[in-house]
């Protein structure tokens, strides 16, 4: 091979940008002097120009329909895999061998979890009936709006005010939900803003009440604070104080209980504390193991000049 | 690879949240690279359908096999990996099978249903669309006298822009064999292209 012949087996490394330096400068150097392998480097340049705007683009569409046929498949696959873990878990777990049948069709049905979705654009499917979906997340959206993740056969996005009844029945729905303690207390977060409607109420007080999780708890204490007066909350509160073994909540309840009490005005009076709570705040006494919570239970009684022993 | 960008070391954090479960790490993955991996299955494989089965193919892939991805090379050229090769394995049947790509029957003859996709420039100008129309003719000739290989490397190099030494570690061959597949791929391009350009 002489050199022109070589020269041109590198043209199209050379405006590839592949060749090295070494045989960049030979290549350069050759050209200089070479009017022959100057026409070849341009004929060469000329083929590349060609071949460039050659290629397919692809349609959007087809990007999209890919995007969603790939979201179908992982959601598919994710929720075989995620149904065999949880017949797996169900397997392993001593305590639901006593449970009846009933209660395990139940768990298998709120088992089934599904993938969340990969962002990836499956929105707008027609609202069906809440009772047989699971609410996988809820989320603060925009203007005041709310925004719920559903798993079901196939998952979807549906968004609404927390006035809308659809969006109301899902988060009381996932408020209740067995299987996700982050799930519950987001819901119950979003539903803290309506707890002046009875049927949140309901499902704050079922959640103080009931929840195992005691941030679910916490956060269903929050929502009830503007009710404490209703007689249905103060039982619930009670009996935080005295059955909840969290002693941070069992705090929180006799804050709540007592609020305003020794402030002299505005508040409650020691009058106004009312004698089943002083009972209860005096059991409490009696069986108290958290110091801190002593401490402010006395402080409680201190206020109202009750005794921290039992009548 | 060269030095790390920030989206690299933002990639990094991507996968690993992926690698733990995070769907929505996942989807940032795929849609940072879904587009390009279709345009070259799309360009490989000249035919809509089975660039989408590749699409899906090759991300589900990569959503079974993630947690076992051990940063050994860089995402790209993993997830290149395992494109390239559901490609060339697609490549191999029709070879097999002896089909054309793209041709469907259609009521004057055979039709290219890649004909109807719009290639990267062409915009507007009647003339230029037409000897593009020509131009791609040829161009598709010319690439189906290509191996599967040639194909692979002159699609990577040229349209895609990987460096050989990444299209080596792709195919799993070496920089210069990749070289030598790129110049025998533009040879017979040359040659088929010839007296048009």
């Amino acid at each position: 091979m002489n050199t022109c012949e070589k020269i041109r087996t590198q043209l199209g490394l050379l405006l590839y940008g592949e060749l090295s330096f070494d045989e960049e400068e030979a290549v350069d150097a050759h050209l200089e002097g070479c009017a022959e392998c100057r026409t070849a480097l341009e004929r060469e340049r000329e083929l590349h120009a060609a071949l460039d705007g050659q290629q397919i683009e692809p349609p959007a569409s087809a990007l999209w329909e890919s995007r969603q046929n790939l979201q179908r498949l992982i959601v598919a696959e994710h929720t075989a895999a995620h149904r065999l873990s949880w017949w797996d878990q169900f397997l392993d777990a001593r305590w639901l061998k006593s449970a009846g049948a009933l209660a395990l069709l139940s768990i298998g049905f709120f088992g089934a979890r599904m993938f969340p979705g990969l962002g990836l654009g499956i929105t707008g499917m027609s609202m069906l009936d809440p009772g047989a979906q699971r609410v996988r997340s809820v989320e603060p959206g925009p203007h005041g709006g709310i925004q719920i993740v559903l798993d079901e056969t196939r998952q979807r996005v549906v968004s609404g005010g927390l006035d809308d009844q659809n969006i109301r029945v899902l988060l009381l729905s996932a408020a209740k939900d067995p299987s996700d303690p982050g799930l519950r207390y987001e819901s119950v977060g979003i539903l803290n803003d309506r707890a002046q409607a009875a049927e949140v109420r309901d499902t704050l007080i079922y959640a103080l009440e009931h929840d195992e999780n005691a941030g679910v708890r916490l956060k269903a204490m929050d929502g009830l604070r503007p009710f404490v007066l209703q007689p249905e909350v103060r039982k619930a509160l009670s009996g935080v104080l005295l059955s909840d073994g969290n002693p941070g909540m069992r705090t929180q309840a006799i804050d709540l209980l007592t609020q305003g009490v020794g402030e002299g005005t505005g508040g409650q009076t020691g009058n106004a504390v009312d004698r089943d709570l002083i009972g209860i705040l005096q059991g409490l006494m009696n069986r108290e193991d958290n110091a801190y919570v002593r401490q402010r239970g006395e402080r409680v009684l201190q206020l109202v000049n009750a005794s921290s022993e039992t009548y | 690879m060269a030095q790390k960008t920030g989206f690299q070391v933002d990639e990094t954090a991507l996968i690993r949240a992926a690698q733990e479960g995070d769907q929505d790490a996942f989807g940032q993955l795929v849609r940072a690279y879904d587009q390009s991996v279709l345009r070259l299955a799309m360009n490989l494989l000249r035919s809509p359908e089975d660039a989408q089965d590749v699409y899906q193919e090759a991300f589900l892939r990569v959503f079974r096999n993630l947690k076992s991805f051990r940063f050994d090379c860089s995402f790209h050229t993993w997830l290149y990996r395992i494109v390239t090769n559901l490609c060339l394995d697609q490549m191999r049947k029709r070879k097999v099978r002896k089909e054309g790509s793209s041709q469907v029957e259609g009521a004057d003859g055979p039709v290219d249903r890649m004909d109807a996709v719009p290639e990267v420039s062409a915009q507007g100008d009647p003339e230029r669309s037409m000897l593009n129309g020509e131009l791609r003719q040829r161009v598709k000739q010319a690439l189906s006298g290509l191996t599967s290989r040639e194909r692979m490397v002159f699609e990577l190099r040229h349209y895609q822009g990987l460096k050989l030494r990444n299209i080596g570690e792709i195919l799993g061959t070496s920089e210069e064999a990749a070289k030598n597949c790129l110049f025998r791929a533009t040879q017979k391009m040359r040659i088929a292209l010839g007296d048009f350009v």
